[in-house]
């Protein structure tokens, strides 16, 4: 009877309509970061890199989708990705995905969160010891043997808790997806599921807030997981190191 | 210390009151705040020059001529036009906007000011499309309008629906064949199919779908509409609206046989 | 005198060269460039109200009474949780509905609210908003959300102050008070202003949801402009140009980021002379 009563509460009843549309901002986020992964690698040692060129661009591609905000990026990305149907798209035969909110979504985030991660990969690159390096060198190992064992395992540890960050606001930022995307049949996010139930009874506080509630614990589970990975990176560290994980940047 | 931080913690509360000071509540006039999208030609654009123009925004204006009100005019995304009507942030809509029998429980509309027209579909020439059975097919509408409603009831169990922010919006995706099918209302549809060149078609008969359009306006405010009413009832007779008419949509369809 | 200059470039640069320029001059264009205000000012006032949110939010989180800790802690920690474009929408409705609640206590009869069918019970409460209304909300939002991000920077830099210096300022005989004020809360900015750059930029870019509150500032212009436009009696007869409008704001939002870091590498200049930080800011 209790049970029934709750679930029968407005703020369950928002709770559970809200389920649906929240697996949306996971899918993107979950969609995003795969593929953001190792291309912000690939930028960040572009970044590094000796050779002016490949240095240069991945520079300019990391200051460009860094400095503008997503929304507009968004935005642009779709308009010009449908100036590009009937050219190259349709003859292709893809034009069903390509244009798909979710597939262009991702894609559009992936280019986004990859620059961000590239800057912070880019800044625990430089700050991985250099008498490690130095010690990998006097042994003997090759430049590319360096990276995958000396260069890499420190970079991940270092950069670790600002990544994590990054994830956050990506799952955050999949909020702007379908602002600016075309919105397909009941595919729909948590904004705008929750502005589609507030127009009906104008009760901000009650709709806003559990989409809020929604972002706020799936939040909470990613620094959770990131957490343990944390850990499990920094087992062999006793002391200092861990302790990076207290003070997390709180900045983008 | 910690009493300084306070101290400064009160100084910049007290900032912040002053902020929501400068916010004061203001309560409107006799002036008549008439909402509108301004992406709905030719009922409602922003001309080249930068201003609020269409066939609503002239019609409103000589209403509130007629009427003796003060009109400003307020441009609002469409999706959220009747929220913000009801939140009182302005008093009437013209925007395009059909009344239908969802609207009329949550607003007030005004005699008709523009007849009931058909909505009609546009789709790339040579399409071969049949429209009572469509499959598999993705059809775009203006979310939040009679059509997206329609289509979701009529087409949604097996076809794919896209619905977009704006009109504007919706054509550059049929025009870039992001979409097969464009369900809207035939006036601002026509000059579209006419500048393809060929490119698109109307396909199938068109669907009668809600009202003609009228002013919205809050169930309370009955005296505004009785002004909104006798003025447009005065402006029919004297062969204004049809002029308007005729300014806009070029052939009809007229209030006057 | 824009139109002798438009002629001018006409004769000189050709006929398509200057119908471009008096099309990216006409009345619509010139009111989009005017709309960049909104987006200047919401970023400049909003960066003020969040450097007092923050001020205020460093400050409940040193405090040693703990009701005000948790609240600080709680703050910036919430803030951290939610989108930021949620809070921005969703405090200005908000805001409005308690204000229009506050109004309808004192100015509508008991009678009328008991019997009121809508919101807000009578007229007399009904508060009307306008771009300038809407405009502050944003600001204020703005400086909410970023106000959390400035907390954490600000208590993190009034940390990094060498206490030996402020031990050395009592020693000397200031009191508490100017041993805040002139010593912690002066070398403070020189820690902060690092992080207070990085939150300026996600303001910054924050100021383009202003359209989604209902002001028509650049990304609406943008969008309005570029659409295809098929009514001679409208204007310019033009197909879908969204990308165009959308990548020229793409760049204005990098030169801006451009120019703010030239602006903050000379505030920080400015502000550290005279001042040895032992290893560069946070």
């Amino acid at each position: 009877m209790m049970f029934e009563s709750l679930l029968q509460s407005p703020f369950m009843q928002d709770v559970i309509t809200l389920g649906k549309p929240a697996l949306f901002n996971l899918y993107f986020a979950l969609a995003s970061i795969p593929l953001g992964f190792p291309f912000a690698v690939l930028l960040a040692v572009g970044k590094a890199s000796n050779n002016r060129l490949i240095s240069l661009l991945s520079r300019v591609y990391i200051y460009a989708f860094r400095g503008s905000p997503l929304f507009i990026q968004l935005f642009m990305c779709y308009s010009m990705m449908l100036a590009l149907n009937q050219p190259l798209w349709k003859p292709w035969g893809i034009d069903h995905i390509v244009l798909h909110p979710l597939f262009l979504g991702p894609t559009v985030l992936i280019l986004n969160t990859s620059a961000y991660a590239a800057e912070i990969f880019y800044g625990a690159m430089a700050a991985v010891p250099r008498g490690e390096i130095e010690a990998a060198l006097s042994v003997g190992m090759k430049p590319r043997q360096i990276f995958r064992s000396v260069t890499w395992p420190n970079m991940l540890r270092l950069a670790w808790p600002a990544y994590t960050n990054e994830m956050v606001f990506l799952f955050h930022a999949t909020t702007l997806i379908y602002f600016t995307l075309p919105v397909i049949n009941e595919q729909k996010d948590l904004m705008n599921k929750a502005g589609e139930l507030f127009e009906r009874d104008y009760n901000v506080f009650l709709h806003f807030g559990v989409a809020a509630l929604y972002f706020l614990s799936i939040s909470i589970l990613i620094f959770w997981v990131a957490g343990m990975i944390q850990r499990h990176l920094n087992k062999h560290i006793t002391g200092a190191k861990t302790r990076l994980w207290f003070k997390p940047k709180y900045l983008r | 210390m910690t009493k300084n931080m306070k101290k400064l913690a009160l100084f910049s509360g007290s900032i912040f009151l002053a902020a929501a000071l400068f916010t004061s509540p203001v309560t409107a006039g006799d002036e008549v705040r008439i909402a509108t999208e301004g992406a709905y030609a030719p009922y409602n654009y922003v001309d080249d020059n930068g201003k609020l123009a269409g066939y609503e925004i002239d019609l409103g204006n000589a209403l509130c001529k007629e009427a003796g009100l003060t009109c400003t005019w307020i441009a609002n995304e469409w999706d959220s036009l009747i929220p913000n009507l009801l939140a009182g942030n302005y008093d009437a809509i013209m925007a395009g906007m059909s009344v239908t029998e969802e609207r009329k429980k949550s607003i007030k509309f005004s005699e008709e000011y523009y007849p009931v027209a058909p909505s009609l579909y546009a789709a790339a020439a040579g399409n071969k499309l049949d429209l009572s059975a469509l499959k598999g097919k993705k059809i775009g509408v203006q979310g939040a309008t009679i059509q997206a409603a329609f289509a979701e009831k009529t087409y949604g169990a097996d076809n794919t629906i896209l619905s977009f922010e704006t009109f504007d919006q919706s054509v550059a995706d049929l025009m870039a064949g992001n979409i097969d099918i464009l369900l809207a209302d035939g006036d601002p549809l026509q000059p579209v199919v006419e500048a393809s060149k060929g490119g698109l078609a109307f396909i199938g008969e068109g669907v009668r779908i809600g009202g003609g359009n009228a002013i919205g306006m809050r169930p309370k405010d009955a005296k505004l509409a009785q002004q909104f009413n006798d003025a447009l009832a005065s402006l029919k007779a004297k062969g204004t609206v049809d002029t308007l008419i005729k300014k806009y949509f070029k052939n009809g369809p007229f209030y006057s046989k | 005198m824009l139109e002798s200059i438009i002629t001018f470039l006409t004769q000189w640069l050709g006929e398509d060269t200057g119908a471009t320029l008096a099309y990216i001059s006409n009345g619509k264009h010139l009111a989009w460039y005017a709309s960049v205000r909104f987006t200047l000012i919401t970023a400049v006032a909003g960066a003020g109200c969040a450097v007092l949110f923050g001020l205020l939010g460093a400050a409940m989180k040193r405090s040693s009474f703990l009701p005000f800790k948790l609240a600080g802690d709680f703050y910036t920690t919430i803030v951290r949780g939610i989108p930021d474009v949620l809070f921005i929408i969703f405090f200005p409705l908000a805001f409005e509905q308690a204000v229009e609640f506050l109004m309808s206590r004192v100015k509508c009869s008991p009678e009328a609210i008991a019997a009121a069918t809508q919101w807000p019970p009578c007229d007399a409460a009904q508060w009307y908003l306008g771009t300038g209304h809407y405009l502050t909300m944003a600001c204020i939002s703005l400086g909410i959300v970023y106000g959390a991000f400035a907390a954490n920077v600000i208590h993190g830099a009034m940390q990094a102050v060498p206490r030996g210096q402020l031990e050395a300022a009592a020693a000397y005989g200031f009191t508490p008070r100017q041993v805040f004020w002139r010593f912690q809360v002066r070398q403070m900015w020189i820690y902060a202003l690092p992080g207070l750059s990085n939150v300026w930029m996600l303001l910054l870019k924050a100021t383009s949801f202003l359209s989604l509150l209902q002001i028509p500032d650049i990304v609406l212009w943008a969008d309005r402009l570029g659409s295809a436009n098929y009514f001679p009696i409208k204007g310019l007869v033009h197909p879908d140009w969204r990308w165009k409008y959308y990548l020229v704001l793409f760049v204005f939002f990098i030169l801006l980021t451009l120019l703010s870091e030239c602006f903050f590498a000379i505030l920080q200049a400015r502000a550290s002379r005279g001042i040895a930080i032992p290893e560069g800011g946070e």
